[in-house]
């Protein structure tokens, strides 16, 4: 890949969701996990929404998941998906976080007519440029 | 909850709008001074009458809008005003707020306004916009996730897997609504549309074919929130706003939207059930958030609604008439603020003013829309964000 050329939009990280991408940078999905009643949250914030304490660490998930829901893109409202389309949109709740972390990525390596609710997905690290990577998924 | 104070305290006096086209070739601020006076001047009322202002905004305001019309209509006094991010979520709440202002004395007569040159100005932005990736859109828009119809379709797939909604009920809502809409001289669509035409029309996000999707719309509605008091002596008959609800919450699944949690208090806060509701403008920028919108604002039970809309229910003559006006998708979308003035007209003892009737209302659905016996109109923002009930007086 031409990294100069990719034109379509990075995450613009925050103090608080700078651990997520860097692990991602690792290869890892991470997320951050109550010490006082061991949830885990999504998206990152600095206490827990469960039980409000700010104690955390940030471990490392499962790396598969459900899909929840998805659409399927087939006109690109920014010009650089456009080779993309039609490409699939999804929304991905990761295995053992008791229904916590669901994240919004894109499923790869399946034709879209074939992702379905409840298909199973495994995390895989798409390195788009030098600086960052994006987590997405394929069909297991 | 019982009762809402509110209750029938305040009431819509005045509407007004302007036309709904896709290039206005004026300013945001002009549509808005344009559908104000008309509606300050349908109300009865001077501009030095008003002495609150309110709108709402998607995501982040253009302008300080309400700070500005305020200044160029020349209001000398504005004991409140309101501008609020709430989106197409926050129709009712505006006129919810409105209401609170005058109830609570700190204003006599409050316009409330949308304005917007979506199509010739908001499609430019979309693009722009993507370039901002921060907040929760850095888990977002990476992946492609720009378009209203992609962040909606979810709710759309997740329903279709669990209760069998599929692309052809979404069909008989489009359908039904553009029937609405060619009897609405002010609709942006008015051309005849078929189930075949939907079916074959192109997917633009999947589950959305073209004919899922709402109109863009550049233009303006605005109308006048009084005391109740007040109204009975005005140049309308009021239309009474009996309660109202508008917050975010969390749902169970993407089947459902926040109504689950706002439409019990909503009822109650009226004094009314479900099925005292004639008829209603809901929240439609794809055929299936208003359809979701419908069940869980207990107006048909969850996941039946698919044969509901194939059996007609949602018709001008059907048991629930659902947007009258043909909605967003086929009036036109100025963000929920124009089911408002659909919603007075057919409450007004006149009825509606801009269907193709010459006279007295036929019913006559080649020509007329004016609902039955209307009683209770039940209005409500994307995912039920907030909801209201109007009452004819």
């Amino acid at each position: 890949m031409n990294m100069e050329a990719y034109a379509k939009p990075l995450p613009q990280t925050d103090i608080d969701t700078q651990p997520f991408w860097d692990g991602c940078k690792r290869h890892e999905l991470i997320a951050q996990q109550c010490k006082s009643c061991s949830e885990y949250r999504w998206p990152p914030q600095p206490f827990c929404p469960h039980c409000y304490s700010w104690d955390y660490a940030w471990n490392k998930l499962r790396e598969t998941g459900k899909v929840t829901t998805f659409v399927v893109v087939h006109y690109a409202a920014v010009t650089a998906f456009q080779p993309d389309l039609p490409y699939v949109v999804a929304h991905i709740m990761i295995d053992g976080t008791n229904d916590h972390v669901e994240v919004c990525s894109n499923v790869i390596g399946c034709s879209w007519e074939e992702v379905r609710v409840g298909m199973a997905v495994r995390v895989v690290f798409d390195d788009v440029t030098t600086e960052a990577t994006l987590p997405k998924f394929r069909p297991v | 909850m019982a009762e809402q104070a509110i209750k029938d305290k305040t009431a819509i006096t005045g509407i007004g709008w302007t036309a709904f086209t896709r290039k206005s070739g004026v300013r945001t601020l002009t549509l808005a001074a344009e559908a104000s006076l008309k509606a300050i001047s349908d109300a009865g009322l001077n501009v030095q009458d008003i002495d609150g202002v309110v709108s709402y905004f998607h995501k982040r305001p253009e302008s300080k809008e309400v700070e500005e019309l305020t200044k160029m209509l020349g209001i000398k006094q504005c004991n409140f005003q309101l501008y609020s991010d709430g989106g197409g979520g926050w129709n009712c709440a505006a006129v919810l707020s409105a209401a609170m202002m005058v109830h609570s004395g700190i204003c006599k007569n409050v316009l409330v306004f949308k304005a917007q040159n979506r199509y010739s100005e908001g499609r430019v932005a979309r693009t722009e916009r993507a370039r901002d990736v921060s907040g929760p859109d850095q888990f977002t828009m990476p992946f492609g996730q720009h378009h209203a119809a992609a962040h909606f379709g979810p709710h759309a797939t997740a329903h279709m897997a669990k209760y069998g909604t599929s692309s052809l009920d979404f069909a008989h809502l489009a359908v039904t609504e553009r029937e609405h809409a060619m009897v609405n001289k002010k609709a942006m669509m008015r051309k005849p549309l078929t189930i075949e035409e939907h079916q074959s029309s192109r997917w633009v996000i999947y589950p959305f074919r073209l004919f899922d999707c709402c109109q863009e719309t550049d233009g303006a509605v605005a109308l006048v929130v009084s005391s109740a008091e007040r109204a009975k002596d005005m140049k309308h008959t009021p239309v009474y706003i009996m309660s109202g609800v508008g917050g975010v919450g969390k749902t169970s699944g993407w089947w459902e939207t926040n109504g689950v949690k706002t439409a019990p208090k909503l009822y109650e806060g009226a004094g009314i059930t479900p099925k005292d509701v004639s008829f209603a403008e809901i929240y439609d920028p794809f055929t299936f958030m208003c359809m979701t919108h419908l069940e869980d604002l207990l107006q048909v039970p969850k996941g039946e609604i698919g044969p509901w809309v194939r059996a007609g229910h949602n018709k001008l003559d059907g048991s629930l008439p659902v947007n009258t006006h043909g909605g967003l998708l086929s009036e036109g979308h100025i963000a929920g603020l124009n089911h408002f003035i659909e919603a007075v007209q057919q409450l007004r003892p006149e009825g509606v003013i801009d269907d193709l009737c010459e006279g007295p209302h036929s019913y006559d659905r080649a020509k007329c829309r004016q609902v039955k016996n209307p009683n209770i109109a039940l209005l409500c923002g994307e995912c039920v964000d907030s909801a209201i009930l109007l009452r004819k007086a």
